[in-house]
């Protein structure tokens, strides 16, 4: 059923004169980026950056500022050029087109939203969600179409004469995933298009944004740097460090498993109800004591991956532990309140 | 008292005074402190600045000081010499000495004729004598009176001093606590004594003092410190050799300029026959529509009223050639100068490089480029607008360069991919977002265009700038008045069109 529609190979970028001589060296002698900045006076980006997106998947990138996550965005629709590395996008490699080939990926296969909406002042909305379709030289009646259903679809209708600065951020913002949306790419690249709005507004369109995700169903690479944002949004999330991808996984293997302190320090602060599940918490049936009074005859019994969330709402309507069954309804664990709460607190058993 | 670190109280202050200062650290922690404690002006006494004045200043690298008070105090000094030394009598006491020597003459004269019986002759001769005697007599008086001052000055001039030398008192260590602040911030700042510094204010003093006195105060100083001990050896033959350089050029790309005016006059040419022999109520009518359309019907008032104003002085026609000399030149501004500004924009390093002839375009004075215009293109109204040019295109080739450069990134960062080519960019994004900077560019370049029409009338441009030359050589006020008032009528007219377009354009958006 999966198919890769983006593919990253070992993509580095180093910024400055001397970046090939650097990027040799890299090769060669495996330095840091500190020493690199030493040695040649050049930026390391991004560092060795390799995964794969699915089609239809919604693949988060996240990491502090500098982290080069923008960076790294701005490699797929080559907006920057890698230093090594391959690229393929909807199986065509992307450093291989020429000018007039990489424009019509541009303008047909891969949209792309801003952080800071980058709408041009002097259009209406309209003609700002017309734009990509203008750039490829569709007629005005066509562009007016299309640019109507997409205003529709991010709820802006009625705003199609106004000019961009009439707008409030979060509308500016919806108007910019509106152009994106325009020339009907199927590839989506996000960078932090949430990031400047303000907290209540950022949620009204991540949950917009998700509606409309699972009812379009776009290969999205969504650029963030916000953990919770990351963890309502994606279906795996790739957390990156000085420029490296320090762990790639769902948001329960992010949040149950992290890879290492500097992800650890991340997941400390997320509420784990929703992403930690019973078949990670509970005790085996065969481990289990009961203690006195306890009847795991008596006990409810639910799904492995029922989640704590869940979980809490069972075990205050009972006084016996919870018997987990697995996917063929067979009894494979239990989880009594202590485990209940260790769980709610650390994530683990 | 424990430390808590968080306040820094005196104590740390003071220490950071003594690294400043090296010397004296208490004396200045302490003067340091009155002043940081007085809100308003703090009276701190500093009497090794009073006494050694701009040499102190040098010592402790307060140049601003050293050089306020070497002024101050050489005016001083120099009042002081005058009183002392300076012959403040001298020319008219010369006077009287040769209006003496020429009464006696006449005297002596007056002896030998009225020996000779000629007693009329000597009656002339001794009546001269009597008026010269009076003249002698005045300029005695008028030495005398001049020496008498001398002590005036010389007190005036000790009086001055004492008052600079209790300013700079005074003055020293609000000063010097300034220096210790910019210090603070910035550690490169002079701190303690440098004796270079004060070696080299003493060699500034040396230098400028003795002679200054020397100029002032001695009634005949020396041919050597008046002027320049220079004369026309090297100016004359590298004016000659430029002037051979002017001439070889003329004649050796002849046909380039002749192919340059003949475009200009093409232009000029066309201009002219819209505005000059289009019936006068035509253009009128035109130009006030004109402005009602995109200006507002205010600007359409006021445009009516110039017109009429340039109509009723009968000075309608050479408006218009004034006004197509300026569109012409404007034109061509314009045409060469938005590509030349976007292409600026765009390459900061061409930009770097076409800086210092923007700046020279500008800042040189149009009569000195009206020379080698004059030489390479002859006189008329095509030179003329050339002159124009030079003169009024920098500002639109700025003016549209900064607008490219403010075009946000990120701004060409979405439209590149969203697949658009170079060309879309530019026409898309690039110049509508450079639209208000290129507007304004427009509009100084065809201010700075009527503003040249005088000058360029110099060299036979005509026009309005004609009649205000003509009323400049005969000293006609009146005729003056009015050609000004109508090239600032043209002018008004033409910016408040612009002006209101662009505003309304920009408002209704």
């Amino acid at each position: 059923m999966s198919e890769s529609v983006i593919k990253l190979q070992g993509v580095w970028k180093i910024f400055g004169d001397r970046a090939d001589e650097a990027m040799a060296a890299v090769q060669q002698r495996g330095l840091t980026k500190p020493e690199v900045l030493n040695e040649f006076g050049c930026v390391v980006g991004i560092a060795d950056c390799t995964f794969s997106v699915e089609r239809g998947e919604i693949f988060c990138v996240m990491g502090l500022s500098g982290s080069g996550k923008s960076t790294m965005v701005r490699h797929l629709n080559r907006l920057i050029e890698p230093t090594a590395g391959s690229i393929e996008v909807l199986g065509k490699d992307m450093l291989a087109l020429g000018g007039e080939e990489l424009r019509e990926m541009r303008a047909m296969h891969i949209g792309m939203v801003f952080q800071h909406m980058a709408l041009l002042p002097h259009r209406t909305v309209r003609d700002n969600v017309g734009f990509p379709l203008q750039v490829r030289g569709e007629p005005k009646s066509k562009r007016w179409e299309v640019s109507q259903q997409c205003l529709n679809l991010v709820n802006l209708e009625g705003y199609e004469d106004r000019f961009p600065r009439e707008l409030s951020g979060g509308m500016q913002q919806r108007v910019g995933l509106a152009r994106a949306l325009a020339s009907n790419p199927e590839v989506l690249l996000m960078d932090e298009p949430f990031s400047a709005l303000d907290p209540l507004i950022r949620r009204q369109l991540q949950d917009q944004f998700m509606a409309l995700s699972a009812e379009l169903q776009k290969t999205t690479v969504f650029i963030t740097h916000d953990l919770d944002e990351a963890i309502r949004i994606g279906n795996r999330i790739a957390i990156m460090k000085d420029g490296m991808i320090v762990q790639i996984g769902t948001p329960e293997d992010i949040v149950t498993n992290p890879a290492d302190e500097y992800v650890k320090d991340f997941v400390e602060g997320i509420s784990k109800l929703k992403l930690v599940f019973a078949h990670s918490i509970m005790e085996k049936i065969s481990d289990y004591k009961p203690a006195r009074g306890e009847n795991l005859t008596k006990s409810p019994r639910t799904p492995h991956d029922t989640d704590l969330d869940h979980l809490i709402d069972i075990a205050t309507t009972t006084t016996q532990p919870i018997v987990i069954q697995d996917s063929a309804g067979k009894d494979v664990g239990v989880i009594n309140k202590s485990t209940l709460l260790k769980g709610i607190q650390g994530g683990k058993a | 008292m424990t430390d808590t670190g968080l306040e820094l109280g005196p104590k740390s202050l003071d220490s950071s005074v003594g690294e400043f200062v090296k010397e004296n650290s208490d004396y200045y922690s302490t003067e340091f402190a009155k002043i940081q404690g007085k809100t308003g002006f703090a009276w701190s006494w500093n009497t090794m600045a009073a006494i050694f004045g701009p040499l102190w200043g040098a010592l402790r690298g307060l140049w601003g000081f050293f050089w306020t008070f070497l002024v101050l105090e050489l005016f001083a000094l120099v009042q002081i010499g005058r009183g002392l030394w300076g012959d403040l009598g001298a020319s008219q006491m010369a006077r009287w000495e040769r209006l003496e020597g020429l009464v006696a003459k006449r005297q002596q004269q007056a002896k030998e004729l009225l020996q000779q019986g000629d007693n009329e002759g000597a009656n002339a001769a001794l009546n001269v004598a009597g008026n010269l005697r009076k003249a002698a007599d005045n300029a005695r008086d008028a030495a005398e009176a001049a020496s008498s001052e001398a002590v005036t000055i010389l007190v005036v001039g000790l009086v001055l001093l004492v008052i600079v030398k209790v300013i700079e008192g005074f003055y020293a260590n609000v000063n010097y606590e300034k220096q210790y602040l910019r210090w603070r911030a910035a550690p490169e700042v002079q701190t303690g004594l440098s004796w270079p510094s004060a070696a080299f204010g003493s060699f500034l003093l040396l230098g400028i003092w003795p002679l200054t006195l020397y100029r002032f105060t001695v009634s005949k100083p020396d041919a050597l410190v008046t002027e320049f001990p220079i004369k026309k050896q090297f100016f004359t033959p590298t004016a000659n050799w430029l002037e051979g350089g002017f001439d070889w050029l003329a004649v050796e790309f002849g046909n380039v300029f002749k192919g340059v005016t003949a475009a200009i006059r093409a232009v000029l040419d066309g201009l002219e026959v819209i505005l000059v022999a289009t019936p006068w109520p035509v253009v009128m009518l035109v130009i006030v529509v004109t402005a009602w359309r995109l200006a507002g019907p205010r600007v359409a008032v006021f445009s009516a009223a110039a017109l009429a104003y340039l109509a009723m002085f009968g000075l309608w026609e050479v408006s218009m050639i004034t006004v197509a000399l300026l569109g012409a030149a404007a034109f061509l501004c314009l045409l060469f100068g938005i590509p030349l500004g976007i292409w600026f924009g765009k390459k900061p390093r061409a930009y770097t490089i076409a800086l210092p002839v923007l700046d020279f375009m500008q800042t040189m004075p149009a009569f000195v480029y009206l020379i080698p215009i004059i030489a390479f293109f002859g006189t008329g109204k095509p030179p003329g607008v050339l002159a124009t040019i030079i003169f009024a295109m920098p500002p639109v080739i700025r003016l549209t360069a900064l607008g490219m450069r403010q075009v946000p990134e990120g701004t060409k960062e979405a439209a590149v991919a969203f697949g658009c080519t170079r060309w879309q960019l530019l026409t898309n994004v690039e110049i509508p977002l450079a639209m208000p900077s290129i507007m304004t560019g427009i509009n100084q370049t065809i201010l700075m265009c009527l503003s040249m029409v005088v000058i360029a009338s110099l060299i036979g441009a005509g026009g309005l700038g004609a009649n205000i030359l003509e009323a400049l050589q005969y000293a006609a006020k009146g005729q003056g008045m009015l050609a000004g008032l109508a090239i600032l009528f043209c002018a008004m007219v033409i910016d408040r069109i612009i002006q209101g377009m662009y505003r309304r354009k920009t408002g209704q958006a």
